[in-house]
């Protein structure tokens, strides 16, 4: 992944102009509800965040592996601070730092050849690095020689580093593999519109609750619509990978389709359990980076590791 | 060991007790709000950022303007204290910051006016996370901004840093005191630690773009108290003149 490589490959122009042509026409069909006499204000602030957020994403992919590799790092640290701040880990500057320290561990591992193979990305510390990581993270309450309240810490930070920084950083290492462009893309277009696709279809036709105690506004309906899209946009975009067989196709649309909403619903019911409504503030109509990563956190790791055992990937 | 139940049946006991988040009160906050947000949350990286602004600061001020401090050791060592000093341009409160010890460096808080250091976003960045400055209303909410910086005070190890002119002089000499220094301290145990900077004048005038390499000469005091006056307007006044007189006697033994 580099410019010329971005500049020369059909995919990543294709997605450019599948993307754009996207944001086009949603800017036109907000234009026409608002014709029409809708209120789209709260849509129009969602659609603003789009237009900041997709080009930095572009941009960042088209600047090529080491743009990318930091780009997901950056996304999980500060993602890992939005939930220590929240839960109140943040307090603890010592697991906090651990974690920080970790997570950009992780993007270096991610980042540099494995040693004996030579292959971009080693990709055996990679998967070795939480039992490192977990060790440091308890061994502070036996350096600090203090017990009270230290398991709720120790236990946020593994979950903090496990879930927020190392399950989602599987998707920085997908640069390492030879079809990079095609995979990122296809993850990143397929989880925001199976999301999209989510809230649509529990919209429009909506009625029984699908988790009423951890997020009352998902639907039965809205849920089968998604994994229904999720099903078919792996035959849309069958571009991305060529090489791919039709049942692999499947497999890709039932992760992205019932992976995402899962991922959504763990960041759910953690909102829920600390008894809050959004992560944060940083994008405008969206929440926090959490609420915006929710999904890709579950199906990146899903995804790395299916293309991994059914196609050697990395 | 399983708990018998009511059906003598060992039950499972009730989940175990909740654990307690704490959510910060601002986590709908965004960036810029964040900033502008005081008392300020602590954060790692602002941290990180400030100690590290703080020893460039040191050796700058060192070898640019040879920044000489005389009267170190009238600093307390414990307890929160107000530092007051002359204004003569931006670079008193840089030299007063690289007066106190780089581990207070983070509770040191120099009053600046709001309407000018938390203006724009660029300007509310460096005021809030390289100087660590409070935002002091001169204008409207003075007695609000008073109260923050008193409530500031309460806390144990708190150094504020307060320009009682309220502006920086245009023609060198030192202007009147204000009462918000007067107000805020009368009746009080708390040390004010008057301070004179020799040189600030000459090195970067008011609307000079950047400083030049003048030498600077900052000189600290010894401790005032004022416990024993009532609060009245006339004890105010006369806080703010021996303040000015003590600030004037330290820039006659500095020239």
């Amino acid at each position: 992944m580099t410019i010329d490589a971005a500049l020369q490959s059909e995919i990543f122009l294709t997605y450019v102009k599948i993307i754009g042509g996207l944001l086009v026409f949603a800017g036109l069909a907000i234009g026409m509800l608002r014709v029409a006499g809708k209120d789209v204000s709260s849509i129009m602030r969602t659609y603003r965040g789009w237009l900041i957020m997709i080009p930095i994403v572009i941009g960042v992919i088209f600047l090529g592996r080491t743009a990318t590799i930091f780009g997901v790092a950056i996304l999980a640290i500060f993602g890992f601070k939005e939930f220590a701040r929240a839960t109140g880990l943040y307090d603890d500057w010592w697991l906090t730092g651990i974690v920080y320290i970790s997570i950009a561990a992780i993007a270096v591992v991610t980042f540099v050849a494995d040693p004996r193979l030579g292959t971009p990305g080693w990709y055996g510390l990679f998967m070795a690095l939480p039992v490192y990581v977990i060790s440091a993270i308890l061994l502070v309450p036996i350096l600090r020689n203090r017990a009270k309240g230290q398991l709720r810490q120790v236990a946020l930070a593994i979950v903090g580093f496990v879930y927020f920084g190392w399950m989602f950083s599987h998707l920085g290492f997908l640069t390492n593999t030879a079809n990079a462009y095609g995979y990122l893309l296809f993850l990143i277009l397929a989880v925001e519109v199976n999301d999209i696709a989510a809230f649509t279809f529990g919209k429009l036709f909506g009625k029984r609750k699908l988790c009423e105690n951890i997020s009352p506004n998902k639907t039965i309906a809205g849920s089968l619509g998604a994994i229904g899209v999720s099903l078919v946009m792996p035959w849309l975009l069958w571009f991305s990978f060529p090489h791919l067989q039709p049942w692999h196709l499947i497999m890709a649309g039932l992760i992205v389709g019932i992976g995402g909403q899962l991922g959504d619903l763990v960041i759910s019911f953690i909102k829920r359990d600390i008894g809050i409504k959004d992560m944060g503030a940083v994008i405008e109509g969206h929440g926090g980076i959490l609420d915006r990563v929710d999904s890709m956190i579950f199906v990146a790791p899903l995804f790395f590791h299916a293309g991994r055992w059914f196609l050697g990937l990395a | 060991m399983p708990v018998a139940g009511s059906s003598g049946w060992p039950e499972r006991r009730a989940a175990m007790e909740e654990w307690e988040y704490h959510p910060p009160p601002d986590i709908d906050a965004t960036m810029v709000e964040h900033l502008r947000d005081f008392p300020r949350q602590p954060y790692m990286l602002v941290y990180a950022i400030r100690s590290a602004a703080a020893m460039l600061l040191r050796g700058w001020m060192r070898l640019y303007h040879r920044l000489e401090i005389a009267g170190r050791e009238n600093l307390p060592e414990h307890g929160s204290f107000i530092l007051v000093c002359n204004h003569t341009s931006h670079l008193d409160t840089l030299c007063m910051i690289a007066s106190v010890p780089l581990k207070k460096i983070h509770r040191t808080f120099p009053a600046a006016a709001a309407d000018y250091f938390f203006s724009s976003l660029p300007r509310t960045a460096v005021s809030a996370i390289l100087i660590n400055a409070l935002p002091f209303d001169r204008k409207v909410k003075g007695a609000q901004s008073l109260s923050i910086c008193a409530e500031l005070l309460k806390n144990e190890g708190n150094v504020l840093i307060i320009f009682p002119e309220g502006t920086r002089t245009t023609n060198g000499e030192m202007g009147r005191f204000r009462s918000g220094i007067g107000r805020l301290v009368v009746g009080t145990d708390l040390a004010v630690i008057p301070c004179h900077l020799q040189g600030g004048f000459e090195a970067w005038p008011k609307g000079k773009l950047l400083p030049r390499p003048r030498k600077l000469r900052l000189r600290i005091g010894q401790a005032r108290r004022y416990a024993n006056l009532d609060k009245s307007a006339a004890a105010v006044n006369e806080i703010c003149q021996d303040l000015r007189d003590r600030v004037a006697e330290l820039g006659r033994l500095n020239a």
